[in-house]
């Protein structure tokens, strides 16, 4: 279009000025035949029409602009004389209409271009408005909150209206397999129950044998770990699979203060075997709105993890202040990613004291109360914090 | 005390029942349904422990019958399910007590001894094992006429020991017994260390002799 513009400005130039010399041409010639009729009774000058200038001599022909006349000067014989004669129009008039066409044309520019923009910025926001609903539908979708996408079947638009049945078409294809593996989690959970019972119940029965010696009561202590460790896992595996479905909507007014001076106490007891030392700075009256038996599970967890993962003469400082609560502990490098020590069975090292899960659970009850955990290590000293706000 | 179990899966029953068969009790087993019902509606227990899953019929469905025949035997539900609306489906069924899979044999046996305890309220709820005196009723422990001054958890493992007397309790049966309803996850064994420790020196403290004593490291047993 500004080509077209400038294009249309160049030709109405031209125009113009073959116009003017056209015109100017004319009136030489009409004076010209005027003057040569009867020289004598003609006047040499008559301003802003005609000069003439007889004896000059041959000289090419000039045409130019001066002020608001324009002019053409030719050379003109007669009689065996040369006359130069130059005739002069009005140049006012051309240049006028110059610029008006010049200002008409910009501003039917200016008003197609502005017109452009609009109608097709509004069409286009018509015409995809169903691709942004979409877009947002999806965006908004969780599949962990189980509830269904409702998309526009009927957008009158049909390549929308496919893009929408796919879009659903898949989305419940995933939802089921999604549902089932958390069907599948709970089924194998709950199917496991029974033979952990039957080994708990023999290991049990075994251990009051008559026959039991230092030797097999070793044996049967090993078993009977295993076996309380596949048992926890499997509770654990279970729980976590209860968390993510929602199944903890009970919550109550926890004071945290208690609570984790009465688990830190039972650890920095029983650690102290292990020459841990326990520093505990808990202040008074810090209380969550959660639910009791995940809360406790939370911080029993993070306790467990900062005196498992030690180092022998190590040791372990809990500080609680309305801010949240910090554990930092001695304990050996860990390798990898610190994010993905929540990960389900990450370990940071082999140890048959721990399930896998443990920071797994304490992650996933931490998005559901909306609590912030952050990992720190740095030369030895391992830190955990969780605000709870 | 006639115990009746029934429970599909011959090698868990077989288990339970030889437990208890060493506290002298009578015990039967069934595996299936009519097994089951047939020795409902033709005996009277003290005590019945009821799977729910059963080959040709619910163990609620059991229960249910059992109730409306007016019956008054006790009722322990043993299942894997462990939800809280299966607990309560269950309670409301009629049964005495719900326990979860897997579960611990003297956690069984602790919970069929309070019911046979509570259906018969023998009134004299005081446990003697020699001067000491373990009185359920006042929560009160003394011994040769001193109290024993104990704290909640630590009288009800000395209880749980003394139920379980001369039997091997694991350091996870007595987590899992002193947690009991208040989570989901039972500490670990710090946790039944720290109060083993508490109630041994409590009791050494009156003079009572070493009666807690650890086996090879597999649990606990209190003999008398």
């Amino acid at each position: 279009m500004l080509a077209g513009s400038v294009f249309f400005y160049l030709i109405l130039m031209g125009h113009i000025r073959h116009m003017k010399h056209q015109q100017l041409q004319l009136k030489q010639n009409n004076f010209w035949k005027a003057f040569a009729l009867d020289p004598a009774r003609v006047p040499r000058q008559l301003e802003g029409e005609y000069l003439i200038n007889p004896g000059a001599g041959v000289a090419a022909d000039v045409e130019a602009d001066s002020g608001n006349l324009a002019f053409l000067t030719q050379t003109h014989l007669l009689n065996g004389r040369a006359y130069r004669v130059t005739t002069f129009i009005s140049a006012k008039e051309y240049r006028h209409l110059l610029i008006k066409a010049g200002i008409a044309e910009a501003t039917i520019f200016a008003v197609l271009l502005i017109a452009i923009v609009v109608v097709n910025r509004s069409a286009s926001r018509k015409l995809w408005k169903p691709f942004y609903m979409t877009m947002g539908a999806v965006r908004g979708y969780d599949i962990r909150q189980g509830r269904c996408l409702v998309l526009d079947a009927n957008t009158e638009i049909e390549e929308f209206d496919r893009l929408n049945k796919t879009l659903l078409a898949l989305i419940e294809h995933v939802d089921q397999a999604y549902r089932n593996q958390k069907q599948f989690t709970e089924n194998a959970s709950h199917e496991l129950q029974t033979p952990l019972a039957i080994i708990r119940s023999k290991v049990e029965l075994l251990s009051e044998g008559p026959g039991l010696n230092e030797d097999s009561a070793q044996l049967l202590q090993e078993i009977a770990e295993a076996n309380e460790r596949l048992s926890q896992m499997n509770k654990n595996l279970l729980l976590l699979t209860r968390i993510e479905n929602g199944q903890y909507p009970e919550v109550e007014c926890i004071e945290v203060s208690g609570l984790l001076e009465r688990l830190a106490g039972f650890f920095q007891e029983y650690y102290v075997n292990d020459g841990i030392k326990t520093t505990v700075a808990i202040e008074g009256g810090v209380e969550v709105t959660a639910n009791p038996a995940l809360t406790e599970i939370l911080i029993n967890n993070l306790l467990r993890n900062a005196y498992i993962h030690n180092i022998p003469g190590g040791w372990v400082d809990v500080q609680l202040s309305d801010k949240g609560l910090v554990i930092k502990n001695s304990g050996p490098a860990i390798e990898g990613e610190a994010e993905k020590l929540f990960d389900r069975f990450r370990k940071g090292r082999v140890d048959n004291r721990t399930t896998g899960l443990g920071l797994a659970l304490v992650r996933q009850i931490a998005q559901l109360y909306h609590y912030d955990i952050h990992y720190i290590h740095q030369a030895g000293v391992h830190q955990l914090s969780v605000s709870f706000r | 005390m006639k115990l009746l179990v029934v429970e599909d899966e011959p090698s868990l029953l077989n288990s339970i029942t030889r437990y208890f068969r060493q506290e002298q009790f009578v015990c039967e087993g069934a595996t299936t349904y009519m097994d089951a019902l047939r020795r409902i509606e033709d005996y009277e227990y003290d005590c019945i422990i009821l799977d729910i899953n059963l080959p040709g019929g619910s163990g609620l469905q059991l229960l249910k019958l059992l109730r409306e025949d007016k019956k008054r035997d006790g009722v322990i539900i043993i299942s894997a399910r462990d939800s809280l609306d299966d607990k309560i489906s269950g309670l409301d069924y009629g049964a005495d007590d719900y326990l979860t899979k897997p579960f611990h044999l003297p956690e069984l046996s602790a919970r069929v001894k309070a019911l046979i305890r509570r259906k018969y309220s023998e009134g004299n709820m005081a446990i003697e094992i020699g001067v000491l005196k373990v009185d359920m009723a006042a929560r009160a422990v003394s011994y040769a006429g001193e109290a024993v001054p104990l704290r909640k958890m630590e009288f009800d493992l000395l209880f749980f020991l003394i139920t379980n007397k001369n039997r091997v309790v694991s350091r996870q049966a007595i987590a899992e017994h002193l947690y009991d309803g208040e989570s989901d996850q039972a500490p670990g064994p710090e946790f039944v260390y720290s109060h083993i420790k508490n109630l041994k020196r409590a009791l050494k403290e009156k003079g009572c002799p070493e009666i807690i004593q650890s086996v090879y490291g597999l649990g606990y047993k209190l003999e008398a």
